[in-house]
């Protein structure tokens, strides 16, 4: 295949300014990805997200903080002040040299930076500033607080996962929010793609123009046939163990293997997985009367026995070997199944290696390197998105970025004496 | 700030892409391009085993809904209508501001006429098995020597590079695979609890439409195409957090937390059951003074003064405890009462909104226009899911260049065919007769 096209240097020419909290962290790594040089303002106590854990140290401390380090790749750390008067004189000039502002936060603290930013940077009329809060600039919930987990909530996801309800569909146990930080996912993805859509209508006009993301309805976008099953039919979707949440309780599709592994297994309403269950149960010898007449007749008499019946085959096999060898044996005849591996599972899979899926990242304070998940693409060759920096230290690039933008040296010592940088 | 209006201008004004995608992931990342005002031309195929399942797979709208009407004619239980492809709720809710048109690929004018498409096309994307498009000849070499400038979108559950590149897989598939569905779930001895969606048929999606609009910028300043080998399975690992870093520096294998917070001594941090039923609040303290508030709230119990819960610390150690008193109080609260009654004290509290929740009651989405009235040929009008940015000069409209929610199939092949691509009435009808349009 050919490699002409490869993104990973489609944004070489377009500087990023990040400000603000972890809603934005992702967003911002998502453009790095592409090439786009992005410079991440922060206080002269760190950026929020490098308090998030888990850390490397023992303890927190801001230059370990692996959520930071996972979503700030190649990126450049400035200490700056946005917030001090101060600072106004070297935001400028970085505005003035920046295509992208990106800011994130509570909506007041972004509001009232982006007053102050529109006035400083006036000049750039091609500059695209992005906003990205918890549920907008404007609405009634605007100031709102909120975190990942309410957000998931007011939002929908958790609806929608968790747990089988019992036989007269009460829940013994709570909706799920499936693990950390999705809700800034949703909304970094649509902050990125909002962004991207603002440079090509730049890339035309020359204009700039404002986002304004909100997380609240990223999340929203994001349950599926939960909306419509309510709209057209008026009905409540039901959360359901590891399957779509729909309005009745469906079949488990959850096994154990033989080396006591989840196995996602179940068979689609296409008859061609049917017939290719019956060849891996023909291919591991077990025993079964599915495409027979008298399974034909079940089916006829009753469905619901039928596919117990048909479901507890699909037990019996994945319980009779290990998941990767069931795994192995049901893709190759077409049957959609998959282990549940852990995440880490996958730094060994050789799918993930040929493809080049892990970026090796060198951190030179530990002596070592770690492999980052780090693109979604390839050209057939090479990934399209490209990471080989770590995260930066605080403060890293403040003097070299502070002189690119046409701060001189004089200006900078001052602003160290005022605290700014 | 305008948003989810006919308007113009738009970002991608221009822009032409075939779209041969279907089910979720491909649509998606189409259906996100039209709102940027590209002119997506879905193309379908009318046979059954080619027809997109979201077609026929409930939800359905209701048999009373019509063309004139819609919505308004109100929501009930539809099994659909047997041999009629245009009801699926969520396939109108998936495709709107496309054309649509149908083509048979088995025919070998089919090919050629998507062959002459793909000449006038800055884009093409598809989601067929890894291979079927190369089986018809149409793969991504064959199409790029028509057009040299086409960037060829191509997204797969594993990925065509790499191994398991004939390996089939649906979102939940990949969901497993990538290490989200482990994520998801109580500590155990609990199941994983996974996803209640195809949540890698939606992120992809979105990473293809950012990806294809970053490709559209090249082929426009330098003229040239790409081939975008997009994988569900990738995507996912991209989405596992921290939790492949943090194995490589402890060694520990990953655990699932339910609703804790697990990186932070934030507690309470969970969802909590309230009056009436299967109704829930996610309350998420993050200070010792948020504690003080809630605790204010509650009326300042014996138990919340106990000096267990007096630190973060100690309410992290004791959460099991912490989790069960809260509960004693929020079950007894109305939800959206006891939502309003904490934000006003500053504590970060939302309700566990179901669909009716969002639909009906939010008022945020109200205010800020997130669903769009959009009709439909034949079902009428009915509110489709928007897009959740506002942008200030170039919005986004879901409405696409249509105007319209999706289309019915085949309902464009005269405007396609005959308007942009030029074929006459005459060979229109011949194309009808052969069985290939």
């Amino acid at each position: 295949m050919t490699t002409d096209g490869n993104l990973r240097t489609s944004l070489n020419n377009v500087v990023v300014v990040e400000v603000g909290d972890q809603m934005g962290d992702y967003a911002a790594l998502l453009l790095a990805g592409l090439g786009a040089e992005v410079i991440k303002l922060e206080p002269p106590e760190g950026s929020p997200s490098r308090s998030i854990g888990p850390f490397a140290s023992p303890t927190p401390d801001r230059e370990q903080s692996v959520f930071f380090w996972r979503y700030n790749l190649n990126k450049k750390s400035v200490i700056l002040d946005v917030d001090n008067p101060a600072a106004s004189g070297a935001l400028g000039r970085i505005l003035g040299k920046a295509d992208i502002l990106l800011m994130a936060g509570e909506y007041p603290t972004v509001a009232r930076r982006l007053e102050r930013c529109r006035s400083i940077a006036g000049g750039n009329r091609g500059l695209i500033t992005c906003a990205i809060t918890p549920f907008g600039l404007d609405g009634p919930y605007r100031e709102l607080k909120a975190t990942d987990l309410t957000q998931m909530a007011l939002g929908g996801i958790m609806a929608v996962c968790g747990y089988d309800p019992d036989k007269d569909n009460n829940y013994d146990t709570p909706p799920i929010a499936p693990a950390m930080w999705h809700s800034y996912h949703i909304g970094g993805e649509y902050a990125a793609i909002s962004m991207m859509a603002a440079l090509n209508f730049r890339d035309v006009t020359g204009e700039g123009q404002l986002i304004d993301v909100s997380v609240h309805e990223a999340v929203n976008t994001c349950t599926e046939i939960a909306i419509p099953t309510y709209i057209y039919n008026g009905e409540t979707v039901l959360r359901q163990t590891a399957r779509h949440a729909m309005p009745a309780v469906t079949q488990m599709r959850l096994s154990v293997s033989a080396d006591n592994v989840y196995m996602l297994a179940s068979l689609s309403p296409f008859e061609r997985e049917e017939r290719a269950f019956v060849q891996l149960l023909d291919q591991i010898g077990m025993e079964h009367v599915l495409g027979s007449p008298e399974y034909a007749e079940l089916e006829k008499q009753d469905r619901r026995a039928a596919l117990t019946y048909r479901n507890d085959l699909i037990e019996q096999a994945v319980a009779s070997l290990s998941a990767e060898e069931i795994f192995r044996r049901a893709q190759p005849l077409g049957l959609a199944w998959s282990p549940v591996r852990r995440p880490e599972e996958n730094l060994e899979d050789r799918h993930f290696a040929a493809r080049g899926s892990f970026a090796e990242i060198y951190h030179g304070e530990l002596g070592r390197s770690l492999r980052y998940p780090g693109t979604v693409a390839t050209d057939g060759q090479a990934p399209h998105m490209h990471y080989n920096r770590r995260a930066p230290r605080l403060g890293e690039h403040t003097e070299a970025v502070l002189e690119w933008a046409g701060v001189t040296r004089d200006e900078i010592a001052s602003m160290r004496r005022h605290g700014v940088v | 700030m305008a948003n989810q209006t006919k308007s113009t201008p738009r970002a991608l004004e221009g822009v032409r892409i075939i779209d041969l995608t279907w089910l979720q992931v491909g649509p998606q990342a189409t259906r996100i391009l039209a709102s940027f005002g590209a002119q997506v031309i879905r193309v379908e195929w009318r046979k059954r085993g080619a027809i997109d399942f979201l077609r026929y797979f409930a939800p359905f709208a209701p048999n009373h809904a019509t063309a004139d009407g819609g919505r308004a004619q109100g929501a009930v239980h539809s099994s659909g209508m047997r041999g009629n492809y245009d009801r699926g709720a969520y396939f109108n809710n998936t495709n709107p501001g496309k054309y649509g048109i149908t083509l048979n690929l088995n025919h070998p004018k089919g090919r050629d006429l998507l062959r002459r498409m793909v000449r006038e096309a800055n884009a093409l994307c598809e989601n067929f098995s890894p291979g079927q498009m190369d089986k018809w000849g149409l793969g991504c070499e064959e199409l790029r020597k028509l057009n040299p400038k086409l960037i060829y979108m191509q997204t797969t559950g594993m990925g065509k590079a790499g191994v398991y590149d004939n390996y089939v897989s649906y979102g939940p598939t990949a969901q497993a695979f990538s290490g989200l569905t482990f994520l998801s779930g109580l500590p155990e001895p609990y199941q994983p609890a996974g996803w209640g969606y195809s949540y890698l048929d939606h992120s992809p999606g979105y990473f293809g439409a950012m990806l294809m609009m970053a490709a559209l910028r090249r082929q426009r300043a330098e003229g040239v195409g790409a081939y975008i080998d997009m994988s569900q399975a990738e995507t996912g690992l991209m989405l596992t957090g921290t939790s492949i870093l943090e194995y490589q520096l402890t060694g520990k294998k990953t655990t699932r937390y339910g609703n804790r917070m697990p990186y932070r001594d934030w507690a309470p941090h969970g969802a909590f059951r309230c009056a009436g039923e299967d109704n829930w609040i996610a309350i998420s303290i993050q200070s010792d003074a948020q504690w003080q508030a809630l605790a204010e709230e509650m009326g300042s119990p014996a138990w919340a003064r106990e000096g267990k819960f007096g630190s973060a610390a100690g309410r992290k150690q004791h959460e099991d405890e912490l989790e069960a008193k809260l509960t004693e109080f929020t079950v007894q609260s109305d939800r959206y009462d006891l939502m309003n009654r904490l934000q006003a004290r500053g504590i970060a509290a939302g309700v566990v909104q179901k669909a009716a929740d969002r639909f009906d009651r939010d008022p945020q989405l109200k205010a800020r226009g997130y669903f769009v009235d959009l009709p439909h040929s034949e079902i009428g009008t009915w509110p489709i899911e928007g897009f959740p940015a506002k942008l200030a000069a170039s919005p986004a409209y879901v409405g696409g260049l249509t105007g319209r929610a999706a289309p019915k199939l085949g309902e464009d092949n005269e405007f396609v065919y005959h308007e942009i691509f030029g074929l006459s009435r005459e060979e229109l009808a011949a194309l009808r007769e052969e069985d290939v349009i």
